[in-house]
Formats: structure tokens, C-alpha cells, sequence
């Protein structure tokens, strides 16, 4: 009854390899889509290109589950508290992808409310160019990502975390 | 079916001045719709009267925006004017109104009664323009945040504006001290 | 209304204050409801936009005319040769100029691909919302159909950029009639199939119907465009008002409901996809060669091949690219609101020009930011789940909405 064990059906691995290789192989995004971007993002997530073969089709919208934030999109004055805030309540190890040229630098919006950068208020990992990237673009972003995670790697490592002011806006 | 019917647009000027001759400062035909253009003390009559006309009847509420006029090459009455767009069902025809409205004073009487989509326009229109719409249920900002200084719309604010994007009061993440 | 409702409300004072938004599934885009609870059903609510202003408007004086078309991608992102099209025929009306035949015909054609692109994901998003996540997935498959011929004509997926002032950036691909009517039939299979799928449904209809009901003076008096204006009886279409592009040659029906309710605003957007398949159907067959571009040497950039070869292209190329005083485009002195049809209504533009190369003033009508505040009023008295089912019928854009 049953199989016996091969001999050779183990393998040695530090415990901190194991956990960054499963880490690394189900990210779970929180999807800040705030424009244009969010809808190829959409795309990405869809039928044709199926983000759910690198292991993060779970979208689940609580950043307090989830352990890559995607800022895609135009992020404004108005929005930018807010952001921090989810990027605050999410839970580390946690790494961060922006999504398009507004979200990296402001793209072609260099206006009195638009947010020249969002690496100017939270650390970030992986920039994707592109207005908006391609689906192609992201899945490389991702994978860039799954990489420096199976590394260990993540840039909110190096910075720590200030008190947020009282009211930053609500989530 | 609402159809554009551009033998309708006579009647629409002879009723309008019937009732404001003097007071409409000009009017200009566009390529389908007639301007009126009043000063801002006298758009909220004209506006109630097109709306409420049996004939007329400009129920339709399409738009309502403002034009800073500060270094315009043509000279106009005054610097800021409100742009009312109008529709009516029963002629099929649009018309647009245009109020002036003063920099020293920049004041004009709010529709809100006669359209509710005025409502956010207004808000809009106070929030980029700084122009004050009395009688207005809540004229609060609705684009920028609550806090923020000045009206970014306005010809003498810059592009960029004065600094408010890098420096506002919200957390960042700092280098972590080793 | 079940009695332990009626109970909850009459019995309790526990009036619980939600939030939902900005960052929420069920909130496309960025917006912020603030709503007072009691038990499950909506007291009180009120919206908060502004989360995306990126100031269009602003930007907007500042660039020129053809470097305006660049921006309108971004404000309708469901649907952005819309918007292209629409600030080129605005400026083409400021001048007074109007754009070669096959050039109006592709740019109808345009207009209605990206119709049916917009409503793929609308229609697809609201029963999404409403559990049913297969739906969504059939009509992205759609959606991606229509990228690839997007991209084929103009070089991207979604932002397009593709009308010119007085023309088009370039012409269609050779194979761009056999590209479309290969998508046609699947797409008419993919609004069968969710006709047949939801109209039966109880558990959608259930949701949907008698929900969110917009009445015909509401339309008047907020403004309110598009297929939500339509679904309540208000049978106003610009294609038909004040026909442009080659609309007046084409036999297609505006379809019209009287509920206006939730279950309306799908059907008629269904309904409409079929009538967006029967004008490009006709379209593509009206499509004969010919110029694309206005011959306006003064005023439309050259063709870009002969602006390499030819010295006097060139010239002209530079004189419309320069910025400067005695550059660019030079539209009189005045201004002017002009108005298309955008999927989700009267998309409008109001141009002030002060002669210069750049406009004075872009005021963007945009259909979104006009339907929106009726939202908090259609809420008061419903369940907390029929604000995202009157939502996705409602399809805000918030790029289009905060501008």
C-alpha cells in the first residue's frame, strides 16, 4: 500500500531559499489602477495574456493581503495620501511596481497637481515604460520582480516607515 | 427624436430680444448654435426665461464653464465670463450664453435652482476659477483638495504650479538609518 | 422591501458612515462614495471626485493643436479614438476646413470600432460586478480582437493618437477591411451570447431591474447623455441631431428604452453594439481610395513621406510643428463649442482662440463628469450591493471625470 520513499526523492535547501522561492511564485498584487494604465493592467489579468501563469491572478483589492503594489496610472495631489496609506498597510516582505510613465515621472503631465514620480514618497522596485506598457511589458515587470524576490530582494528593506500624519485620507 | 432644425434659430433671437433688447451686449452665430453675451448680473433672467418660455424651452443643460480673458488680443467687458451651453427639445437647437464677470468682484448667481447639473459645474467653475456663485447649496472645492491656496485655471498661475506638488504634507518612506 | 428590513430601519438608530473608495473593486477608477448605512439599505451618500485631476485644461494651453490630440487619449481610456476624433473635427470646425471623403470614412469607422471597444468592457465590467466573472472574459476576447486591428492601424493598443487636424496621421493597413470583418461575426456572436445569458437570468434580473431608475426630467436637468439618456426615454444622439462624419449616408437605428433603469442601460448598450456592427459594415463598404488629408498647406501637416523628399513639404512640415508667433495653426480669432458623440455621450469641446498656435482656452465637456452627480441620488433607499450594479451601468470614466 502506497508509494515507498526514493532515496533520492529530497533536496537540501536553506529554509530562507524555500520561503523566497514560494514567495516569488505567488505574488499577490494590489492593483492601484488609477488610469489609462489600470485598463491594460485589466488586460494583462484577462483571457489573452493570463497573469495567472506567473502565479498572481489573485486580485483581491486588501492590501493588508497582498504583498505587491502596482501603481499604474496618473497619481495626483489628492491621491498620493492615499496611496502611502495602502502602501503603509501592506504587510512586508513587499515590493512595488510603477506602472507607466505618469506613475515613474509624470509622463506628458507636468502640471500644478500631478505627482512627478511616486518613487518621491514610497520606495520602488520595478519602473515599466511605456504609455501605457504593453501586456508584454508587465509580465516582464512581474517576472523582474519574482526574480529579485527569489533573491530576497526588496527595496522597502532599506527604507523605514515614518508616522503618518493623523488624517492622510481614508482608504 | 431631438433633430437640429436651423430654421428654428429665428425664433429663438426674437424672443431673447424681446425680453433682454438691452441687455444682451452682442450676439454671434457660430457654426450651429447662437451667443448671447450679457454681464453677470443679468444671466440668471435670461437663462430662467429661455428655460422656462413655453416656446423656447431650453430644458436641456449641457454645459456651464468659465474663460479667463486676462491678455486676450481682443478687448472684452470684462476678465472672467461664465459660458452657459443650452439645449432645447422643442426647437432642436443649442445656445450658449455668455456672463462677464468682473476680476475685482468675480460673482455671478448660481442656476442650481433651474438645472441640477449645474451643481458640480459651479463647485468646478469656483474650485479652477475662483468665480463665487450665490446661492449655491455647497460651493466647496471638488477637483483640487479642500486645502489647497489659489485657482489653477486662472491666465497668471503657472503651469507647474508654485511647488505644491513636492512639497505637501503626506508621509514618505525615508533610507533606513544602519 | 422583506420586513426584517423594514424592522431594521423603523427599530434602529444605528446609522453606521461607509466608505467606499477611492481604492475599491467595485469603484472603477478613483472614486470616493461616502455613504450612511442603516442595516443594508443606502440613507445618505456623497460623492468625491478630483482623486485623478491631472489639469487637461491647463495643459491644454500651452500645447498646440495637434499636440492636443496626444492628451485626448488619456481623458476616455475605454475609448480613446473617440476622443481623438472628436477634438479633431472641433478644431476642424473652429477653422472651418472638413476633411477628404476617405478620410471622414475612416474616421466613422474608427469612431465605431472603438464604440464597440468601449461597451465590450462596460457591459462586460457590470456583470462582473454582479458575479458573473465569465462574461467579462468573453467580451475581453472581443477587446483584444479590436487592439490588435487598433494597433495595426495606428501603431498602439490604446492609446492611439491617430487623428491629425484636417486628417489622419496615416492610412489604414491593405488588409485593414478583411482584419474587421473577421471581428464583426464574432463580435455579433459575443452580444447574442450575452443576450442569451442574462436577459433570461433572475439572479441579474433581479439585480438589475427597477434599479437605479433615472427619469426623463432628471436627463433634462442634469444634463445627462448617452446611452443613460437614452435608456430613459430621452432619444438624443448627436450622430443623428446634427449629423457629422458620414453619418447622414448610413441607415442605423438609435435604440431607445423607457425604464431607465440598470437592466436598460445594459440592454442598450447591447443594442447599440449591434447598430455600431451594422454602421461598419456599411462603412467598409464606402471606403475608396483617395486622399486621407486636407490639401491646406498653410495650416495641415504634409503628408510625412513627402515631407522627406519634398523641400517645400518640409517647409511647411516646420512651419505647423514651430512653436511661435507666426507658426502653427491659425484659427481666427473666436470660439466655439463642437460637440461628437462619444460612447458614453456628448463628448464636447469649447475652443477659445486667440490666433495663436496654441488654444487659448479647452474647455472638455465631458459626458462622464455631467452624468455622475445623479449617482448619490439614485442610491438613497437602495441595498448597499445595488451601488455597484448602478455604477457599472454607468460606466464612469475617471479620467474623464476629474480631467
Amino acid at each position: 500500500m502506497g508509494m515507498m520513499p526514493k532515496t533520492n526523492d529530497f533536496t537540501i535547501t536553506r529554509l530562507e531559499d524555500a520561503i523566497n522561492w514560494a514567495r516569488s511564485k505567488s505574488m499577490w498584487p494590489m492593483p492601484f489602477g488609477t488610469a489609462c494604465c489600470g485598463i491594460e493592467m485589466m488586460a494583462t489579468f484577462m483571457s489573452k495574456y493570463d497573469a495567472a501563469r506567473f502565479g498572481s491572478e489573485v486580485m483581491k483589492f486588501t492590501p493588508r493581503q497582498s504583498d505587491l503594489l502596482i501603481v499604474s496610472g496618473r497619481i495626483s495631489l489628492k491621491m498620493m495620501p492615499v496611496l502611502t496609506r495602502i502602501w503603509e498597510q501592506m504587510p512586508e516582505p513587499k515590493w512595488c511596481i510603477s506602472m507607466g510613465a505618469c506613475a515613474s515621472s509624470g509622463g506628458v503631465f507636468d502640471t500644478y497637481t500631478l505627482i512627478q514620480g511616486v518613487d518621491q514618497f514610497i520606495p520602488v522596485d520595478a519602473y515599466m515604460p511605456g504609455c501605457p506598457p504593453r501586456p508584454e511589458a508587465f509580465l516582464d515587470a512581474l517576472m523582474m520582480v519574482q526574480k529579485k524576490a527569489s533573491r530576497g530582494e526588496a527595496r522597502a528593506q532599506d527604507f523605514q516607515e515614518q508616522a503618518t500624519p493623523a488624517d492622510s485620507g481614508a482608504v | 427624436m431631438i433633430l437640429y432644425d436651423a430654421s428654428k434659430h429665428i425664433k429663438l433671437i426674437t424672443r431673447a430680444t424681446e425680453f433682454a433688447g438691452d441687455k444682451i451686449l452682442s450676439r454671434e452665430e457660430k457654426s450651429h448654435y447662437h451667443q448671447f453675451r450679457v454681464m453677470g448680473e443679468d444671466a440668471y433672467a435670461l437663462i430662467e426665461f429661455l428655460k422656462q418660455d413655453a416656446e423656447l424651452g431650453f430644458q436641456f443643460f449641457l454645459d456651464l464653464t468659465a474663460v479667463d480673458y486676462l491678455d486676450y488680443p481682443v478687448a472684452q467687458p470684462e476678465r472672467f465670463a461664465v459660458v452657459y451651453t443650452l439645449l432645447s427639445p422643442t426647437l432642436g437647437i443649442k445656445t450658449q450664453v455668455k456672463a462677464f464677470v468682473s476680476a475685482s468682484l468675480p460673482r455671478i448667481a448660481s442656476i442650481t435652482h433651474l438645472f441640477a447639473g449645474a451643481n458640480w459645474t459651479e463647485r468646478e467653475v469656483w474650485d479652477l476659477y475662483g468665480i463665487e456663485f450665490t446661492g449655491h447649496p455647497d460651493l466647496t472645492r471638488i477637483l483640487m483638495p479642500d486645502d489647497y491656496e489659489g485657482h489653477p485655471l486662472r491666465k497668471d498661475y503657472p503651469l507647474r504650479g508654485r511647488g505644491e506638488r513636492s512639497d505637501f504634507p503626506v508621509y514618505r518612506s525615508r533610507p533606513r538609518e544602519s | 422591501m422583506y420586513a426584517y428590513d423594514k424592522e431594521i430601519i423603523e427599530k434602529s438608530e444605528n446609522t453606521v458612515h461607509m466608505n467606499v473608495g477611492p481604492s475599491h473593486p467595485a469603484m472603477h477608477g478613483t472614486l470616493r462614495v461616502k455613504l450612511e448605512v442603516r442595516g443594508e439599505r443606502i440613507i445618505n451618500a456623497e460623492q468625491e471626485i478630483g482623486f485623478l485631476h491631472t489639469g487637461f485644461e491647463k495643459l491644454g494651453e500651452y500645447r498646440s493643436y495637434n499636440q492636443f490630440i496626444t492628451l485626448t487619449d488619456r481623458l476616455n481610456y475605454f475609448s480613446p479614438l473617440n476622443n481623438n476624433i472628436g477634438f479633431a473635427i472641433a478644431v476642424e470646425e473652429l477653422l472651418g476646413i472638413e476633411v477628404p471623403r476617405r478620410g471622414q470614412v475612416i474616421r466613422t469607422l474608427l469612431c465605431e470600432l472603438s464604440r464597440l471597444a468601449d461597451h465590450c468592457l462596460s457591459t462586460g465590467a457590470l456583470t462582473m460586478d454582479l458575479g458573473a466573472f465569465s462574461s467579462i472574459l468573453w467580451t475581453f476576447i472581443e477587446r483584444e480582437k479590436l487592439y490588435d486591428v487598433f494597433e495595426a492601424v495606428t501603431g498602439t493598443r490604446l492609446t492611439t493618437s491617430y487623428a491629425r487636424v484636417g486628417g489622419l496621421a496615416f492610412d489604414v493597413p491593405d488588409d485593414f477591411e478583411k482584419r474587421v470583418t473577421e471581428i464583426l461575426d464574432s463580435l455579433e456572436k459575443t452580444v447574442d451570447k450575452l443576450r442569451d445569458s442574462f436577459y433570461q437570468n433572475r439572479i441579474f434580473l433581479d439585480r438589475t431591474q427597477g434599479i437605479g431608475v433615472i427619469s426623463k426630467e432628471d436627463v433634462m436637468s442634469y444634463g445627462i447623455t448617452g446611452p443613460l439618456a437614452r435608456s430613459a426615454g430621452v432619444e438624443y444622439d448627436l450622430r443623428k441631431y446634427r449629423p457629422y462624419l458620414i453619418y447622414p449616408e448610413l441607415d442605423f437605428d438609435i435604440p431607445v428604452y423607457h425604464g431607465g433603469d440598470t437592466l436598460d442601460r445594459y440592454k442598450i448598450r447591447l443594442d447599440e453594439m449591434d447598430q455600431s456592427i451594422r454602421i461598419v459594415r456599411q462603412a467598409l463598404k464606402l471606403l475608396e481610395p483617395g486622399p486621407i488629408n486636407l490639401e491646406d498647406q498653410k495650416r495641415i501637416l504634409p503628408d510625412k513621406a513627402s515631407a522627406y523628399k519634398d523641400m517645400e513639404s518640409l517647409i511647411h512640415h516646420f512651419k505647423v510643428i514651430m512653436p511661435g508667433e507666426d507658426h502653427g495653426i491659425h484659427a481666427p480669432v473666436t470660439d466655439m463649442y463642437s460637440a461628437t458623440e462619444s460612447p458614453n455621450g456628448e463628448l464636447g469641446f469649447y475652443i477659445v482662440s486667440d490666433g495663436g498656435s496654441c488654444p487659448f482656452r479647452v474647455r472638455i465637456r465631458p459626458p462622464s463628469f455631467i452624468n455622475y452627480p445623479i449617482f448619490s441620488k439614485l442610491l438613497k433607499g437602495l441595498m448597499l450591493a445595488d451601488l455597484v450594479a448602478i455604477l457599472g451601468s454607468m460606466n464612469i470614466i475617471a479620467g474623464e471625470l476629474d480631467r
